[in-house]
């Protein structure tokens, strides 16, 4: 019988949500044109070439190497390119993802890919065309709203701010803002630095939606251990209950 | 069950904060974007970088330089509440360079080391046949309050330090032993009797027996201009002089040797321990500080031992100041960040709230203080209900999750909770440190963040050390420290683990945690810092109201 991977515990929406990302079956819901988001991730220059840090991997004359045989080279590992990043923040009130579980995505369904985990913002770094290539597919999926979500190369600021009057999530810098057509448009790229040119990233989520498509879980939404005085454990409590008492006693009893 | 603990005591100071009528629960707001001109502090900045700029002859401070141009303030910037206290100041009074209060308490630590009086006197009795008593002792102490500020015995001709430059120094002496603790001159004694309850005094003097130390405190200046490696020294010279002129003893005998050794190393106990060569440290240095000598430097508990919660918390705020923004913030790293991570446990009532909420359930549950049994189960269930009360609180307050805008600082907080909770209701430092690490998996699990990229290691791994009995990774909470293996990197850890450690000890009663010694030594009244009160004299530093010692004002040309 072939092996199902099972991801994540839980039936509720979190539950099932966690595991879409984690399975990189995510919705498409929207389509950013590649060269808008090579100008948001502010590395180059739409329609510019990619710096290089070594030749093509077919120039270099690779040595003898049972692994290299094994795994072929991503795009731009092939090609050379520069490894860069895409950095995003996500909103604890109800924004689609959260840091862990793009990171879960990232290192699941992303070849040659480092993400780095923390609390207010969320990297992955890959070869140039490579990165470019997950940036968009994380812009167009389920898994980011484009109000309550950002990409934030530095002065990432925000993540657990009340949103602004329209809805958006803070930012210090104001790299998106609301137009009055009810599109948000990107203006500074990753790191504040103007854009050329507005870039409409389409309209953001319903509080419902984003309720339904969130991955956190929250007392307002889908609680994980019930409320106070009415505690009712989510399978995500019950999980980390198990891993946390055995780490603990083989800690104690290594075997 | 019924639940206790209803006071959410953080919303006084988030009033403080946002203003009164605020709605605190709110989930959007209008962002003003007013700058730092909004904040008095910001403002008393630029003035003061405006006067300096024509006599530097070069730019400084200027907070337009942020981001291009955009400043700090697009947010409101508000002002911290100290916890448990009236004291509102700004964040910036809590960056320990502002705040004269956090400089002393970390300068009254690297100054002081306890040396025994008891191998010196058998040198002087048994090797000289010297007479020593009461009196002698006495004399002695006179003397040595006269030298070991930097004044001269013996010799002819010495330099001396400023008796105003160095008043802070002092040593007097403890002892468990009644009888001569009666016969030494008030004013060099610790009096256990007067300082501690009675029961908590009855403890430490049947620890510390017939034995007598001595307490000292070199002047704030020299530590500042050298280091706490100096203390040792500096004491075993004044020492070491001091029995020379009242012993009337030759200056160059052999048995001075036995006094000088006695005092920098044999009946020596450094306030930290030296740290490897790779973070090239002496003793009397931050990283060196167990958890349990912090535990025990913070005199909360001989004030208000009835409130086990608000021991704990001192012994937070002292740590947190301390290891976070003073060692990792400023030995190990640098700059201001560590502050803005460290002043969440000690401020806006919010660990305060939390503790008091999970004591209180606990205290329910298992009828008082260090009464549940100590297992993996208690902690289990006192983190998780503490865990899922803190995150709910975040949620239910916005404004309380914006003032705790880092994921470290809310899972310095959660974990700390769950932690002193637990420790307190098993009277067990274990079963706190094992409520603290599910706190932490937990709080990743419930947002799918936890703190910086350090927690991957120290917390979400952390749980094999807890009960571990390997020599390189297995130690009672109150013998590791600053450099403990994986706790030397992560700013909001070490202060929350010294409370962890002593809210097991203040949850049984106890009178010390690891050291009578130390315990008794930071109960001496002529310390400058009152380390009693930690979050109160943060608070009169930020205010502008507490004067350190070290001051060189008096031998400089006014300003």
């Amino acid at each position: 019988m072939a092996y199902t991977p099972q991801f994540y515990p839980g039936s509720t929406s979190v539950g099932i949500n966690r595991r879409k990302h984690m399975s990189g079956n995510i919705e498409k819901l929207r389509d950013i044109p590649e060269a808008d988001v090579v100008a948001i991730m502010g590395h180059r220059a739409p329609g510019a070439d990619y710096a290089s840090t070594h030749p093509p991997l077919k120039e270099m004359g690779e040595p003898d190497c049972p692994v290299r045989q094994l795994v072929a080279p991503t795009a731009g590992a092939a090609a050379g390119d520069r490894v860069r990043y895409s950095q995003w923040t996500d909103s604890m009130y109800f924004a689609p993802s959260i840091p862990y579980f793009r990171s879960y995505w990232g290192a699941i369904n992303c070849r040659g890919c480092d993400p780095g985990t923390l609390s207010g913002r969320q990297i992955i770094e890959a070869r140039e065309r490579d990165i470019e290539k997950y940036t968009k597919q994380q812009y167009d999926s389920e898994m980011t709203d484009v109000a309550l979500c950002s990409m934030r190369g530095c002065t990432v600021h925000g993540h657990s701010l009340r949103l602004e009057e329209n809805g958006m999530q803070f930012d210090m810098l104001a790299r998106t803002e609301m137009g009055k057509d009810g599109n948000v448009y990107a203006v500074k790229d990753q790191v504040g630095i103007p854009l050329d040119k507005k870039i409409n990233l389409g309209k953001p989520m319903t509080e419902a939606e984003a309720k339904k498509r969130t991955t956190i879980f929250r007392f307002d939404g889908v609680p994980m251990g019930g409320k106070i005085g009415a505690r009712k454990f989510d399978e995500a409590i019950e999980m980390t209950h198990h891993m946390w008492e055995y780490r603990s006693k083989w800690g104690y009893r290594p075997e | 069950m019924a639940v206790k603990h209803t006071k959410k005591l953080f919303i006084k100071a988030l009033n403080k904060k946002f203003g009164k009528d605020f709605d605190l629960a709110s989930q959007k707001t209008e962002y003003k974007r007013l700058g730092p001109e909004q904040n008095a502090r910001k403002r008393e900045f630029m003035e003061f970088a405006k006067k300096l700029e024509g006599k530097r002859g070069m730019t400084g401070y200027n907070p337009y330089v942020h981001a291009g141009g955009i400043p700090l303030g697009q947010r409101q910037l508000v002002p911290y509440k100290l916890s448990s206290t009236e004291y509102v100041v700004e964040g910036d009074d809590l960056h320990f360079v502002n705040n004269p209060a956090m400089q002393q308490m970390w300068d009254d630590i690297r100054r002081t080391i306890i040396v025994g009086l008891d191998m010196a006197h058998e040198v002087l009795q048994k090797r000289l046949g010297k007479e020593v008593t009461p009196e002698t002792i006495n004399n002695y102490l006179e003397i040595l309050n006269h030298a070991m500020p930097g004044a001269a015995v013996v010799q002819e001709h010495m330099v001396e330090t400023h008796p105003g430059l160095v008043d802070d120094c002092n040593v007097r002496v403890f002892t468990g032993d009644d009888a001569l603790a009666d016969e030494i001159d008030a004013q060099y004694l610790i009096d256990i009797n007067k300082m501690f309850p009675a029961e908590q005094a009855e403890v430490l003097k049947a620890a510390i027996g017939k034995t007598s130390w001595q307490a000292v405190h070199i002047p704030t200046i020299v530590v500042r201009s050298c280091d706490g490696g100096t203390t040792s020294r500096w004491s075993a010279m004044q020492l070491s002089m001091t029995f020379i002129d009242a012993y009337n003893m030759c200056a160059g005998e052999a048995a001075v040797a036995d006094l000088a050794y006695a005092a920098k190393h044999a009946a020596v106990l450094h306030m930290s321990d030296m740290l490897p060569a790779r973070r090239a440290r002496g003793p009397n240095n931050p990283g060196g500080l167990s958890f349990g000598y912090m535990a025990d430097m913070v005199q909360t508990s001989r004030v208000k031992p009835q409130d086990p919660v608000y021991v704990s918390l001192n012994v937070v705020a002292a740590g947190a100041m301390l290891y976070d923004q003073i060692w990792l913030g400023s030995y190990m790293s640098g700059g201001v960040g560590f502050t803005q991570y460290a002043t969440a446990a000690y401020t806006n009532d919010v660990l305060d709230d939390f503790c008091y909420y999970g004591v209180d359930y606990a205290v329910d549950k298992f009828g008082g203080f260090a009464k549940a049994p100590k297992t993996i189960d208690v902690a289990k269930e006192l983190a998780t209900e503490v865990t899922l009360y803190g995150i709910e609180q975040y949620e239910a307050f916005p404004t309380l999750l914006e003032d705790h805008f880092g994921g470290s600082q809310r899972a310095a907080v959660l974990a700390a909770a769950s932690g002193i909770t637990s420790s307190i209701a098993s009277g067990h430092s274990q079963i706190g440190l094992a409520g603290w690490y599910l706190s932490m998996l937990l709080h990743k699990e419930a947002w799918g963040r936890l703190g910086f990229f350090g927690y991957d290691l120290q917390d979400q791994c952390g749980p094999t050390n807890v009960f571990s009995y390997q020599s390189d990774e297995g130690n009672p909470l109150e013998l590791r420290g600053a450099n403990y293996p994986n706790y030397a990197m992560n700013v909001g850890h070490q202060g929350e683990y010294a409370g962890i450690t002593s809210a097991a000890h203040a949850g049984r009663m106890d009178a010390f945690a690891v050291s009578p010694l130390i315990k008794v030594t930071f109960a001496n009244p002529g310390l400058v810092f009152d380390w009693a009160n930690i979050r109160d004299c943060f608070g009169k530093g930020g205010a502008r109201e507490f004067r350190a010692a070290g001051e060189r004002s008096l031998v400089m040309p006014s300003v």
